[in-house]
């Protein structure tokens, strides 16, 4: 860097000026009024609020930044929310204990109503074909504290509220709330470049350092010309509220999360209270619109019948609930009923069997239970008003996390950076993991001196998440993929797959780590974490790898033997 | 390698401000967090201003020189666009020697990856050595004389590679960490005291074979490839530093 200065000083030439001329003040064009600002966040969504949360609880950050955050909606709606106790808002999170553990580090999780929340004890996987099924059990993790669960499902709202609570209470962040972005522009080279960002307030503020932190749309993005790939699901996922009995005396207590694998897609039971629980369900989207269209005990009915009914008679039903509405006859509720009983007595289920879901069994509801009446969860007995939803999904990653050349000094988090399928609940996760990530990064810059806006101290942050990321995502992605097929070969394979995994304790308790389930800080959990996520993404791998096997043994054996073996196979499907 | 040239100057700065109080509980929480801050701090060889902009960051008064006037000049536009440097940094076009002639002195003297590019490096040494107030610091980074740096810098990185122009580096003019010990052993600076000049102890006590914790420190400079990140290797580990390293020195107070 300074061979110039060697070679002249080496010879003896001496400079003439001697004054010491100071630099000249900073001065941004005449007539511009931006306003200086080293941390601007677009979006306070979940994870750009959690971003704000955790610089302004950084001494650092306090000392040396200005931060403001930007939001279209109005916040204080947020921060007075309150719901009946008895009364569930739709969007909910499983937040794991990593998530957990980074929200207390940074003081807000005190500020969360964990009355509200819910711990996860238990969950069971199972696959909509064959049955097969897999537990993960909170007991058998090894965790500190069991008690507490493997996860915590945290309304989104919940969460939210919660920092902005602990934003209050720590202060010093701008909050630009009832506040929208018009348009970001480059400043001119002479001022170096910095993003400034225009609101609609006529207010422009000069950022150091612009964080997109505004979802899968970021206008953040566009503004750095971040390029991305992804592909829409064909699903749709329906959220809802529901209402239910509580267990009774001679079952587990409504801790245990479910979700079956259906050809059609993932449909999820995830606990918030004993007599209310979450909804997640990706299917068609013609059969999702079709569901919110029609009176809700239709919706309610195809729930219960979705944990319960084999996925042949559940096709049978969605092919008569979209017949009837093309032919403009669309399904009553009692007739759905019917045709569920029949389903039911067709598959020899007895109307007091644990998959039994025609009848309301309301008025038995304390006499013994079936003994394996924890393999499903517990009849829906209704929705919570207002809260059923949908909305599309899709798998996005970004090309990059950090802008470059022209759109320098930006950085993604959160959706804005990538977007997954929700089946293993790792979207908020990920992007409070994100978030950790950037806060520590800009905390370490400040400590060397660095410019938290250079590319150069920005790039442990995309070294580390995006990696790990990908990795996350791209297992979900296949996840979803192999559980979407319904070719005899696969649907073996993945029962192999899943019931060897069940027994698997390593293997297993490796996923489990996976889904960041670990509390703990520091550079031992961190090893753990990503140990485990190799581990997870290993386990995927095996899966895909074995339908593949299973597809070219298929085909191999079917011109030689006759296709014994997958004969046997389809046989052993249809038997269960 | 600037985050860990920071790290170093920090760390060692922290340091001192602990061993300087009586009752270690006695340096404040500010200064325990930036113990940099109203410090006036001297970079000598300064080029596009990298340190000199994160040392004024840490609230250090600075001043960086260096003889190319285009690396002022870019040192200059670049610090432009970062209002927070303003009142803080200042660059000079000038070479070290002049500023001899001025009655400043610092708080903290650096001089990063310069000597090994300096005719007579004893000379250099003195003046920066000389521009540094009694109880101050001296921080210098170089290379080392080894055949692993000669492999390093100039086979791969200048012939191989040609990550830096060839004859960027002259292997004759690395200077080994020992060598920099062994001319402070026997540098002792002028000092006024009451209009007679006198002169320092040395700044390295000649009669132990090593130097004191207080005195002096050489610490290794590590590139982890997988990491495109420079590492400032543990105290003593063992060659570590045989290539790229940082030296650190303390004026004697008296």
């Amino acid at each position: 860097m300074s061979l110039a200065l060697a070679t002249r000083s080496g010879r003896g030439i001496i400079a003439t000026s001697k004054a010491l001329k100071p630099l000249a003040p900073f001065s941004s064009t005449v007539g511009n009024p931006a306003e200086n600002c080293d941390v601007v966040i677009v979006g306070g969504g979940p994870v750009g609020l959690a971003l704000v949360g955790a610089l302004s609880a950084s001494d650092l950050v306090r000392q040396n930044l200005r931060v403001a955050l930007i939001e279209a909606s109005d916040l204080s709606k947020v921060h007075n929310w309150s719901m009946p106790h008895d009364m569930y808002s739709n969007r909910v999170s499983s937040l794991t204990n990593a998530s957990q553990a980074f929200l207390n580090a940074i003081g807000a999780w005190d500020f969360v109503e964990t009355s509200r929340t819910c711990a996860i004890e238990q969950m069971q996987v199972w696959d909509g074909i064959s049955d097969a099924r897999v537990t993960f059990d909170a007991s058998e993790m090894g965790l500190p504290k069991p008690d507490l669960g493997m996860a915590r499902l945290t309304e989104n709202l919940n969460l939210q509220r919660a920092l902005l609570r602990h934003l209050k209470h720590n202060g010093g962040i701008e909050m630009l709330d009832n506040t929208r972005v018009d348009s970001i522009e480059r400043d001119t080279a002479e001022n170096g470049g910095w993003p400034l960002v225009h609101l609609n307030n006529n207010r422009t503020l000069r950022a150091r350092l612009l964080v997109g932190a505004d979802g899968f749309n970021s206008p953040v993005r566009s503004y750095a010309n971040i390029s991305s790939y992804g592909w829409p699901y064909e699903v749709q996922a329906i959220v809802a509220t529901m209402v239910h009995h509580p267990r009774g005396a001679f079952e587990n207590p409504n801790r245990t999360a479910y979700q079956r694998f259906l050809p059609t897609g993932p449909i999820a039971f995830l606990p918030l209270s004993p007599t209310t629980s979450s909804l997640v369900w990706s299917t068609k989207p013609q059969l999702a619109k079709t569901l919110l269209d029609s009176e809700p005990g239709i919706l309610t009915s195809m729930i219960n019948a979705a944990f319960r009914l084999p996925a042949v008679s559940l096709q049978y039903l969605h092919d008569r609930i979209l017949d009837a509405v093309n032919s403009g006859k669309p399904l009553v509720h009692s007739e759905l009923t019917e045709e569920i009983l029949w389903r039911e007595k067709s598959h020899a289920i007895d109307s007091n069997s644990t998959y039994a879901s025609a009848l309301d069994r309301s008025s038995t509801a304390d006499v013994v239970p079936p003994i394996d009446s924890d393999v499903v969860p517990p009849l829906v007995t209704g929705l919570q008003p207002g809260t059923v939803a949908s909305f599309p999904l899709r798998y996005n990653h970004t090309d990059s996390y950090l802008g470059e050349g022209a759109g320098a000094r930006t950085v993604l988090v959160g959706d804005a950076a990538h977007t997954i399928h929700p089946l293993a609940g790792q979207g908020l996760n990920l992007g409070l993991a994100d978030v950790e990530c950037l806060g520590k990064c800009i905390d370490n810059t400040l400590l060397h001196g660095g410019d938290i806006g250079s590319y150069t101290a920005l790039l442990p942050y995309a070294q580390e998440r995006y990696l790990q990321n990908h990795i996350m995502l791209s297992t979900v992605d296949k996840l979803h993929k192999l559980y979407s097929a319904d070719a005899a070969s696969v649907v073996w394979a993945r029962t192999v797959g899943v019931e060897v995994l069940n027994e698997l304790d390593s293997l297993k308790a490796a996923l489990m780590m996976a889904a960041g389930s670990r509390p703990g800080s520091g550079a031992a959990a961190g090893l753990h974490s990503s140990m485990g996520w190799d581990l997870a993404a290993k386990g995927a791998e095996t899966l895909v790898a074995g339908s593949h096997i299973a597809k070219m043994f298929g085909s191999a054996l079917n011109d030689t033997l006759s296709g014994a073996l997958s004969g046997f196979v389809q046989r052993a499907t249809k038997n269960k | 390698m600037n985050p860990v040239r920071v790290q170093f100057i920090r760390q060692k700065l922290l340091e001192c401000s602990y061993d300087d109080e009586s009752i270690p509980d006695g340096v404040s929480s500010a200064k325990m967090l930036n113990p940099l801050t109203g410090l006036h701090v001297l970079d000598v060889g300064c080029g596009g201003g990298l340190l000199s902009e994160s040392l004024a960051r840490l609230g250090a008064r600075t001043l960086g020189i260096d003889a190319s006037r285009s690396n002022i000049a870019i040192a200059q536009s670049h610090a432009s666009a970062d209002p927070k440097l303003s009142s803080t940094l200042s660059y000079l076009h000038s070479p070290a020697e002049p500023l001899l002639s001025e009655p400043k002195r610092y708080d903290v003297v650096c001089s990063m990856e310069v000597i090994e590019h300096v005719n007579d490096p004893a000379k250099f040494l003195e003046t920066c050595a000389e521009l540094v107030k009694p109880g101050g610091h001296l921080f210098l980074s170089t290379i080392s004389r080894t055949p692993l740096s000669y492999l390093l810098t100039i086979l791969l990185a200048e012939h191989v590679l040609r990550l830096v122009s060839s004859g960027t580096h002259t292997y004759s003019k690395y200077v080994k960490p020992s060598e920099l010990i062994d001319f402070f052993k026997q540098y002792r600076s002028p000092l006024e005291q009451q209009g007679e000049q006198q002169l320092s102890r040395p700044w390295i006590n000649p009669n132990i074979p090593r130097p004191t914790r207080t005195e002096a420190e050489v610490r290794g400079l590590l590139y982890n490839p997988l990491q495109a990140r420079w590492i400032l290797a543990p105290r003593d580990a063992l060659g570590s530093t045989e290539c790229n390293y940082l030296f650190w020195v303390r004026k004697p107070k008296l």
